[in-house]
């Protein structure tokens, strides 16, 4: 990509904007048409982070010990995350910690005992803080997050006894293979499966090393060494700080297996310490041919598009193995790779092109278009993963390691299932969920959801005219994705609400949010394209 | 202690029985119910021609070893020896050891008990309306450990990865790896549209979408807990206008040259077309409460509008019918029995709800349930909890099963035999395919079909593992 590239108009700026963030409202499209997309998003690199979860919790209050025992509840995770998707300055940074949490999965779901939030807001950190940095760095603090680690049993996973025959737990060794770096098939540079002779794709890892590797990941413990302890007069047992959440969980050399460890052609020898073991371990999946075009098709898949061509991948998998000062794992060369490729910026095809809008970006790009704000600074948003009553998706929820929808979901007998297309985003659509989306669409875009409520504050001004309205909302939250058919349609339907210049905010709010249910309810908007 | 529940006991034996015993507990109402059973049973209508398939799925692998555990004092001592902090002390399992209708001598003349939480299915396996079948699991064709551990996988041939979650979870589903497009629920479906009024109403899932219930030509329909949802706004928008409503109508709903957005506005036609009638024909269903259940359980929510649904099915001109429901967080590596517990008393409570619905309705005998997980666990421990193994043991459920009995081959309690490979993983002596053959001749798959169900049938000698 030539490096000043711009947008030639608005519409390319707000596909480019919607796919690099959440939202595209008009000073970011003004900003990204003068800068280009290189100096976009170098400046989005360098900007400063938002308030961290955790921060945010401790200034929201929802740190205090009380006699209710909120340092149980988990609800404030959800409110944590919401805040940080819908109200965090660093929102391409935001986005892209979106992204990563659906390839590194942690759910809030499973997380139980003291601060459950503070547990996500550490996790959540992990991956803002690096999203824009290494991905060798990434793994490691991935690996050495408490949340991982109550998430996928590194935190208390002890070596092997012979004596009682207990074994290290596998399961993190097994997806930090299976998902988090190789996947399950060799791959060739542009993604596609490396075939043995007889033209079966060919296994990257075995049964044996699973069980070697699981040995790396033995002795680790939540760190309590910074952690101080409050006496409270309902519990008999003290309430601990949230600093064990933050902290990296800590090796304790007598419950590490100090048994040698091959896997993958790479040796561990007998008696490595266990921090040497982590490193070469993670240095050894780190350096797999497979992690770029793995990671990378699926960073694609997020932000662009679900079947991008081999040579797509190809290239943001090179961007990964060679930054082009010959740093490997540089993500802002990836995000750069993944958002510039040629392919990215062409028209889509268009029977297939583009993906299935997740529910949490448009909910999340909504906001962020019109303007919300929590009356209470509170942020009230819950667990949306109910699909008949929600959005069937909420960040940090994913019901399983393997994320609300797989890379390779085919819509079963489904015209793009005929095509051999992939549509990861269909796994959580259904005749339930449909519906369901919309029925909360109608609520949440016009009263709010919780104490966060829209404001709709730059648009008031041209509500009594629908043509406006539909123009507005067609290029900020769809690009202009919409048909003159689509929008003529919006247009009448905006119109017989009769809206004037002098009709109050709340009617014309009635105008606004009526238009925004359409638009978001119509596949032209549904399919990011 | 045998027989402590037989359909020949009067429901007050059955109560002073159970007071004497005080070992029912919580499943005592559902023992003094099946006594009557057989009465209500015999009342149904006959000629309702009506089958369902219910599949329960256990995402994550359930952990089978501490699900039916031996007791017997030899195979009880290895097990506790194997699996150390997890396993359970013998006199906790006192209460639910199972009791054969009919003495069968198993491996090793291992007795089980099922888990101290699972009263209620300990109840229906001893009044005959639940079967086990033993170590169950993905195979090609039948394979020992030999031919598991032989290099020549042309002639071996193993399914695709083992131990692997979403890849097993496919495999119990569609006997094929991620990506698969198409279940034996699916395939049952594809034999039985045309015997239903509403072809859509073939295959149901309560849960998320799954592959187990996509046939060739049978779509998968999704219902929630409370029913079909209606697109609110379409029907009414309490501040905006009819014409709001009626664009919104038109706009999720128009075809499109795009395949993504044409398949969003098949979904939300499908999603239009069948809300009135299903929440039309559920409205008419009048159905005891799944009472008692605790306030949150997600299982016996979904099976609760199974039942419901099925007890639509002359309204809905419903003859034959799959369904799918599932439970989330089976993966216990660790704090196993603490979640197991709590899981595992979830299946039992709903299980147990759902065959006393179908009591309720008059069709328990034409209603067979059964369990599926992604993989049995290791029967080693690491520490709190265990891995991810293969074979397990599962449940069917129904007044058509021949239940009160084992089905299938009682692996060792052990780690060194010829049937687990390593750490107690078990080496499935039945396959996916038997046990789904079982369940497809029962919902009236003839033999010459079979095989395009399962199209690796053809391996296993044995078809009909008869227990329903």
């Amino acid at each position: 990509m030539a490096d000043d590239l711009a947008p030639s108009n608005d519409t390319e700026a707000a596909r480019f904007l919607l796919r690099a963030k959440f939202s595209a409202p008009p000073a970011d499209i003004a900003e990204l048409r003068q800068l280009g997309y290189r100096g976009w998003l170098d400046r989005q690199f360098a900007s400063p982070r938002g308030q961290t979860g955790a921060e945010w919790l401790d200034a929201a209050g929802y740190g205090a010990i009380t006699e209710k025992g909120e340092y149980f509840w988990p609800q404030f995770g959800d409110h944590m995350i919401w805040n940080q998707l819908l109200a965090q300055p660093d929102e391409m940074r935001q986005r892209a910690a979106f992204a990563l949490s659906q390839f590194f999965v942690v759910s809030l779901n499973p997380i139980d005992g003291f601060w459950p939030p503070y547990v996500m807001a550490a996790w959540w950190d992990v991956l803002t803080r690096n999203a824009f940095g290494n991905f060798r760095t990434l793994l490691e603090e991935v690996t050495l997050n408490t949340g991982m680690g109550m998430y996928l049993n590194t935190k208390g996973n002890l070596k092997e006894d012979p004596a009682t025959g207990r074994q290290p737990d596998e399961n993190y060794a097994r997806e930090i293979m299976q998902l988090f770096t190789i996947g399950l098939y060799e791959l060739n540079p542009d993604g596609t499966p490396r075939l043995d002779p007889a033209g079966k794709p060919i296994e990257t890892y075995t049964q044996d090393d699973v069980t070697n590797l699981s040995r790396v990941f033995t002795g680790y413990d939540r760190d309590m060494s910074q952690v101080t302890r409050t006496t409270v007069a309902w519990l008999d047992y003290p309430v601990p700080s949230t600093d064990f959440c933050r902290d990296p969980m800590v090796l304790d050399p007598a419950n590490h297996s100090a048994l040698q460890v091959d896997f993958l052609g790479a040796h561990i020898p007998e008696g490595t310490d266990g921090k040497a073991a982590l490193a070469q371990a993670l240095d050894h999946l780190f350096a797999h041919p497979n992690v770029g075009p793995f990671f990378g098709h699926q960073m694609i898949q997020r932000l662009v598009t679900s079947n991008p061509s081999p040579s797509y991948v190809g290239r943001v998998a090179a961007a990964f193995a060679d930054n082009g000062s010959g740093v490997r794992g540089d993500l802002r060369a990836v995000w750069t790779a993944v958002l510039t490729d040629p392919e990215a910026l062409a028209p889509s095809d268009p029977a297939i092109g583009g993906k299935l809008r997740e529910p949490v970006a448009r909910y999340a790009g909504w906001a962020r278009t019109v303007g919300v704000a929590s009356e209470g600074g509170k942020w009230n948003i819950f667990d949306l993963s109910n699909s008949g009553k929600s959005l069937g998706q909420s960040p940090l929820r994913s019901p399983s390691v393997f994320n609300f929808f797989r890379p390779g979901y085919v819509p079963p007998h489904t015209a793009i299932a005929e095509t051999g297309a992939v549509a990861p985003e269909f796994q959580i659509a259904n005749e339930t969920s449909i519906a369901g989306y919309t029925n909360f669409l109608q609520w949440a875009i016009r009263w709010g959801y919780g104490d966060v409520k829209p404001s709709y504050a730059t648009m008031l001004a041209f509500a009594h005219e629908p043509k406006e309205v539909v123009r507005w909302l067609n290029l900020h939250l769809a690009a202009d994705q919409l048909s003159p058919e689509s929008c003529a349609l919006i247009e009448g339907a905006v119109a017989s609400l009769g809206v004037t210049v002098d009709s109050d905010d709340a009617q014309k709010t009635n105008a606004l949010a009526s238009a925004c249910l359409l638009v978001m309810s119509a596949p032209e908007y549904l399919v990011q394209k | 202690m045998t027989g402590i529940v037989t359909e020949s006991l009067t429901r007050r034996a059955m109560m002073r029985r159970a007071a004497q015993l005080g070992v029912l507990g919580a499943a005592a109402p559902l023992a003094i119910e099946l006594t009557s059973a057989a009465e209500a049973a015999a009342q149904a209508s006959s000629g309702d021609d009506y089958r369902a398939l219910v599949c329960v799925f256990l995402y994550g692998g359930n952990d089978h070893a501490n699900t039916l555990v031996p007791y017997d004092r030899a195979n009880h001592a290895r097990y506790a020896a194997i699996r150390g902090s997890v396993a359970f002390r013998r006199e906790l399992l006192k209460d639910t050891v199972l009791e054969p209708r009919v003495a069968q001598t198993l491996t090793d003349d291992q007795q089980f008990a099922l888990a101290p939480y699972c009263p209620r299915l300990k109840v229906l396996f001893d009044s005959g309306k639940a079967a086990v079948q033993l170590n169950v699991g993905a195979l090609v064709a039948p394979l020992t450990l030999a031919q598991y551990n032989s290099p020549d996988r042309a002639k071996n041939p193993l399914p695709p990865k083992l131990f692997s979650h979403n890849d097993q979870q496919s495999f119990w589903q569609a006997l094929g790896s991620e990506g698969s497009t198409i279940g034996w629920g699916g395939r049952l479906g594809d034999l039985a549209l045309s015997s239903n009024e509403q072809a859509l109403l073939t295959c149901i899932s309560a849960s998320g979408n799954a592959v187990f219930v996509s046939g060739r030509d049978a779509l998968q329909y999704q219902i929630s807990p409370e029913g079909a949802i209606p697109f609110r706004p379409v029907k009414h928008m309490p501040w905006a206008t009819p014409a709001v409503s009626a664009a919104l109508e038109q706009l999720v709903t128009r075809p499109s040259a795009h395949l993504f957005e044409n398949e969003l506005a098949l979904l939300a036609r499908r999603s239009m077309a069948m809300e009135g009638v299903v929440n039309g024909a559920l409205d008419k269903v009048t159905l005891a409460p799944f009472d008692p259940v605790p306030d949150r359980n997600p299982l016996a929510d979904q099976l609760e509008i199974v039942a419901r649904l099925i007890g639509a099915r002359r309204e809905l001109g419903s003859t034959r019918q799959v369904f799918f429901v599932s439970l989330d967080e089976f993966d216990h590596h660790n704090d196993l029995p603490a979640k197991h517990a709590r899981l595992m008393a979830q299946v039992d409570e709903a299980i147990a709800a759902f065959y006393r619905a179908t009591v309720e309705l008059g069709v328990a005998q034409q209603v067979t349930t059964f369990t599926a997980s992604d993989f049995g666990r290791t029967l080693v421990s690491n520490a709190d909890g265990s891995d991810h193994g293969w074979g397990s043991h599962h449940f069917v459920v129904g007044g058509a099963v021949r239940g009160g009995r084992y089905y299938g081959t009682a692996p060792h309690m052990s780690l060194e035999t010829e049937d687990q490979v390593g750490q107690g993983r078990l080496l499935p002596s039945t396959a996916i395919d038997q046990y789904a053959a079982t369940l497809a001749s029962w919902f009236g798959v003839p033999d010459s079909e079979m095989a395009t169900v399962l199209p690796n049938i053809g391996n296993f000698a044995t078809r009909n593992l008869g227990f329903v």
